[in-house]
């Protein structure tokens, strides 16, 4: 898995490529969680993302919820459509 | 149910109890089920059900004495449309009461995998790990 980063004002796009799974999962967390944390608006941008299991969703929850306590927003910005089964999977539980 | 035929197989790979291992796992599952002509989006449910249940294994049988030369052995088998994902490891021997989701209403990370093993497959069962395996995990999909 590979991420980018793009500037726009106070938001970040983060953009993710390839597969997103227990063994990237702390690198994925490592690139949106400070930004969040730095009280920047998240956008992820999942379109290059191929596979995403539950590590994958465990850190979109916590973005989510890091956001909610920063007050800031954490958003899903174009979902490729591994990512959205995945996610409607997910979705009938969360 | 899918009304293709799927043709009798089995295949089984070991590799390594760690996350890079993975993505191996998921490899080796793509490989066989092109072979089976399982249709792409089924494939990759199984897939994940199938890593999941691997994730499991390195995450929880393993939690504490992680080893470096440890295996653990996917198993896949199709027989009369029916397959069979089995798991075999040497890990902490899995209490099966014990393996569940979290509650609904619990919204936190973790045991997802779990609920997606469980929503993916038709049958998820643990048997008696035979010498040398402790665990024996074994997840069924009629085809």
């Amino acid at each position: 898995m590979s991420y980018k980063i793009e500037e726009k004002g106070n938001s970040r796009i983060v953009h993710l490529t390839g597969e997103v799974d227990m063994d990237v999962a702390d690198k994925a967390r490592q690139s949106i969680l400070p930004l969040i944390e730095a009280g920047h608006e998240v956008h992820l941008n999942l379109s290059k993302v191929e596979y995403m299991d539950s590590s994958g969703i465990s850190v979109l929850i916590e973005s989510k919820k890091l956001s909610e306590q920063k007050n800031t927003k954490f958003e899903l910005v174009e979902i490729s459509k591994p990512v959205e089964k995945v996610l409607a999977m997910a979705r009938k539980f969360l | 149910m899918s009304e293709i035929a799927h043709q009798d197989h089995t295949e089984k790979k070991a590799f390594l109890v760690n996350s890079s291992s993975l993505k191996d796992v998921r490899s080796f599952c793509r490989e066989v089920f092109q072979k089976l002509k399982i249709h792409e989006d089924l494939k990759e449910e199984l897939v994940l059900a199938i890593a999941e249940a691997a994730q499991n294994i390195v995450k929880h049988a393993f939690k504490n004495n992680a080893d470096a030369n440890e295996l653990m052995v996917v198993q896949i088998s199709c027989e009369n449309n029916k397959l069979q994902i089995a798991f075999y490891d040497r890990g902490t021997p899995v209490d099966p009461n014990k393996v569940k989701h979290r509650e609904i209403d619990n919204v936190k990370p973790g045991g997802l995998g779990t609920f997606f093993i469980q929503e993916i497959m038709d049958a998820v069962e643990f048997r008696d790990g035979k010498k040398p395996w402790i665990n024996h995990l074994v997840l069924t999909k009629q085809l």
